[in-house]
This record gives structure tokens, sequence and C-alpha cells, in this order.
């Protein structure tokens, strides 16, 4: 089942690059996109546009069958109305770089507070499934513990389990491992993998090309607002048949040498 | 004798300067009660992108702590009587003109502390509540304000203690508070001595609020 779906989307800032020119797109449920490419090819924005974080200058987006956003004949973009939009937005998840937990609240908290406040469960319900995914994280002797007392590994986990507390149908993440030190990764990508075994839908903006390989069932390669290439990883990483793509890959191995 | 005369005078000196300080205390708090809320508000709307709502508040801001308080409280307590058009003159009881011109020049500053920590969070809790579904009401209240309250503890503190000693300023309008009360009772006694314990008591009245401040501080301080 298509659960995503976006139409030459445009997006772009006064002065800025990071922008998004012209993208299509299809994610099916259970599916695990993997978003690779240069700094400022447009990759981040293209989620912050998806999640409703920017708002897009030109296309559509379809979040399982209903449209989040489209734009007409006009050239007019019409989001679909406020009340609406809330509710279509509550299939989508979204992990960040930066983490952003909120430093106030204690880890089961962090996680409780939207099930409680926006889902409408009971304190009870939401904190059973928030210390069910604690344990799915491996985290369930922190939950009283406060952001600032976490490790970045334990602080993106943490932000996982409170982005999968609102049952999303698709999880975005944005870089999620590019702000941790190189040995606290493994641990945030290992519960990535567990959700991918599940069949979580899953958008990853990422760095980790040996990630990518392993666990994408796609891979969209990015350059320039634009996407140049798309395939399984065997393809992109085995075979890329654009000009870009082999050139981005190639700088890649060079530097890591994998 | 002589012991118990001067004991008796002391008590009679300090009921009477209490008598005052109950007067600071009751524009102390009115003022707290009304600012506080009011100036959460003012904040907003001068952060708000619509030029027609920030900009008078820009300009109520800038005549609220760029003119004297003292001022200030002459202003609201005669302007509606001198300066409104006849029949619709009035005016406003002393105490009533003194919480409101207080009430109006402590928001203003308080205002722009609320901004200063409003504006100190970082965007990623915003995005971070807005993609988990929360209304922007939820997003302020739940996520936004406790942790700006946390940062502008020290600020705020600063202007609750000024408070605390510009109540003084109200004697303009007449009204017998602390210092006022001290101020005569030097005058007809021929001695400095109740403008000296006048000064302590004020000094008492800082020191509890800086605990209070140091206990919500400390209550605070379980998360960074």
């Amino acid at each position: 089942m298509q659960i995503l779906k976006v139409e030459n989307l445009y997006k772009s800032f006064d002065g800025a690059d990071d922008v998004v020119t012209g993208v299509s797109f299809k994610i099916n449920t259970g599916e695990v996109i993997a978003v690779i490419g240069p700094s400022g090819s447009g990759k981040s924005t293209l989620l912050r546009c998806l999640t409703l974080l920017e708002k897009i200058d030109h296309g559509t987006i379809i979040v399982a069958g209903e449209t989040m956003v489209t734009t007409l004949p006009n050239g007019q973009v019409s989001y679909t109305p406020e009340e609406k939009l809330r509710k279509i937005r509550l299939r989508l998840g979204m992990v960040f770089q930066n983490f952003n937990l909120f430093p106030h609240f204690s880890v089961v908290q962090n996680i409780t507070e939207a099930p409680i406040r926006v889902g409408g469960l009971s304190p009870a319900k939401a904190k059973d499934i928030a210390f069910e995914l604690l344990s799915k994280i491996g985290l369930s002797d922190k939950a009283d513990a406060y952001p600032y007392q976490l490790s970045g590994g334990q602080a993106q986990r943490v932000a996982i389990a409170r982005a999968l507390a609102m049952k999303p149908d698709i999880l975005f993440f944005d870089e999620p491992t590019s702000a941790l030190d190189p040995e606290l990764t493994g641990e945030v990508l290992k519960v990535i993998r567990t959700l991918a075994a599940e069949h979580m839908t899953m958008m990853v903006v990422t760095h980790e090309m040996s990630f990518a390989r392993d666990v994408a069932d796609r891979v969209i390669f990015m350059d320039k607002g634009e996407i140049i290439e798309e395939g399984t990883p065997d393809k992109i990483f085995g075979n890329p048949t654009n000009k870009r793509t082999k050139l981005f890959l190639g700088n890649l191995n060079l530097n890591s040498g994998f | 004798m002589f012991a118990t005369d001067n004991s008796i005078r002391i008590i009679k000196l300090l009921a009477l300067l209490l008598n005052g300080a109950l007067t600071s205390l009751q524009i102390f708090f009115l003022t707290l009660l009304f600012s506080l809320p009011l100036g959460l508000l003012i904040a907003l709307g001068r952060m708000a992108p619509q030029k027609w709502i920030n900009a008078p508040i820009k300009l109520f801001i800038l005549i609220m702590r760029g003119t004297p308080l003292l001022l200030q409280l002459i202003f609201v307590y005669f302007a509606p009587f001198y300066m409104l058009p006849e029949g619709f003159k009035f005016s406003l009881p002393r105490f009533t003109a003194a919480i409101i011109a207080f009430s109006l020049n402590y928001a203003a500053y308080f205002a722009e502390i609320y901004r200063g920590g409003i504006e100190s969070i970082s965007q990623g809790q915003y995005e971070a509540a807005a993609v988990l579904g929360f209304t922007k009401t939820q997003t302020f209240f739940r996520i936004i304000l406790p942790q700006v309250i946390k940062r502008i503890l020290p600020p705020i503190c600063n202007e609750v203690i000024t408070l605390v000693k510009d109540s003084a300023l109200v004697q303009i309008l007449g009204i017998s508070e602390l210092f006022r009360v001290a101020k005569n009772e030097s005058s007809r006694i021929f001695s400095t001595t109740p403008l000296f314990v006048a000064g302590l008591l004020y000094l008492f009245m800082n020191w509890i609020v800086t605990r209070v401040f140091e206990t919500a501080e400390k209550k605070l301080s379980y998360y960074h």
C-alpha cells in the first residue's frame, strides 16, 4: 500500500541553498528509504517539508490517500484546513539530528506527554506504552532520568521512542547520528535496524553509507535539490548509472575507505 | 524607668513603621499580581509578526522604560481629571492610581525579560512539539514557558527587589507607605532613627524576596 506520495515538490529560501527543486517519489507501507547526498543537497529541507516544518513553494504531498497540500492550477499552494492537517500530521513522526528532547521532562514524561495531551490516552496507558518502548530501546533504567543525564546515543534513542509512542505511519529521521560521537552511532542505528526488521515505514536522511546499504529497501540519491538516482542499495552502491552518484560515492570511498 | 520608657517608644515607632510597611507590601503584591501576567501578554504582542500589534507595544515599552516612574504615577493620578474633556473627567483613588502606574511600568520591564527568555528557547523545541501534534497553546504552556521561567528567575528577582524599594515612590501621591511614615516621624522627633529602622525593614523584605527566589531556583535545578 502506498503511504506517501510526493509530486513535483519545490522549496527555496531567500539567500540559502539546501533547496528542493521538483522532487517526486512514493513510499509504500513497510519500506525503508535512505536518502543520501552531499551537504546542502536539499535532503533535510525535503524532510522538513514533508513534516510540515516548512511550507512548500509548489507541489503535492499525499499521506495515506489524504491530500496534505496540493498546488492549484493557478499556481497557488493549498494546504488542507488546520484541523484536518493536524490529524494527517499525526501519521508522521520525526527524529531530529539534535534530538530536541524536552529538558524539563523526565525520559518517561518526554514519551508520555504527547500520547496523553494529543492522543487523549490515560496517563496509566501512556506509561505502559512508554515502558514498553523503553525496554525495546534498552533504556528501562533511565525512565526517571532527565535528558541532561543521558549520553547523545541514549537521548536519540529516547527521541525515537517519543516519536514511536504516537504510533506514526511513517517515521522520518533527519541525520539521526550526525550529532553523535562515532562510538555512539551504533546503538542508535541498532534501534533503527530493529524497527526496519519490524517493517516500520521509515525515511532516513543519513551520511552512514554502510547503514543505508544494509538497512534500506531503496536508496534515493539527491544533489542540488533533485533526486538524481534511486534504486535498491545494490544498484546505487554497486552499479550507479548517474555520473554525479558515481562521483559522490567515489569521493566517499576515497575518504572513508570502505 | 528610663529603659521602659525607651522600649515603649521603640515599640510605638515599630508599630507605626510596620503599618506603613503594610501599605508598601500591598503595593508590592498587587503590582506583581497584575504586572507579571500583563508582562507576558505584552511580550507576546511585542513578538507578534504583525506590525500593527508590535509597533504600538514597542512604543508603550519605550515610554514606560524611558520616563520616570515618579512622573508616571503623577500622570495616571492627574491626567484623567486635567487632560480629559469636560464631561469625561474623572479621578482615580490615589491607591488605585498607584497600582495602575506601577503595574504598567513593571509589566513593560517584565515583558522584555519574558521576551529574552522566550527567544532563548531553541527552535527545535517548537519543532519537536509541532511534529508530536501539540497545539500552539499546549506548546507554549507545557513546553516553552516552564523552560522560560527557569531562565528568567534571576532577572525577575532583580526587578522584584527594585519593586520593594520603588514602592517608596507612591508617597508623591500622599500615600502613607513605609518611607513617608518614617520621614514624617523623623521630622517630628528630630531623629534619623525612624529612617534607619525603615531601611532595615526594606532590607528585611528584600532578604525574604531573595530567599524566595533562591528556593524557586533550587526547585527548578532538577534539570539543565
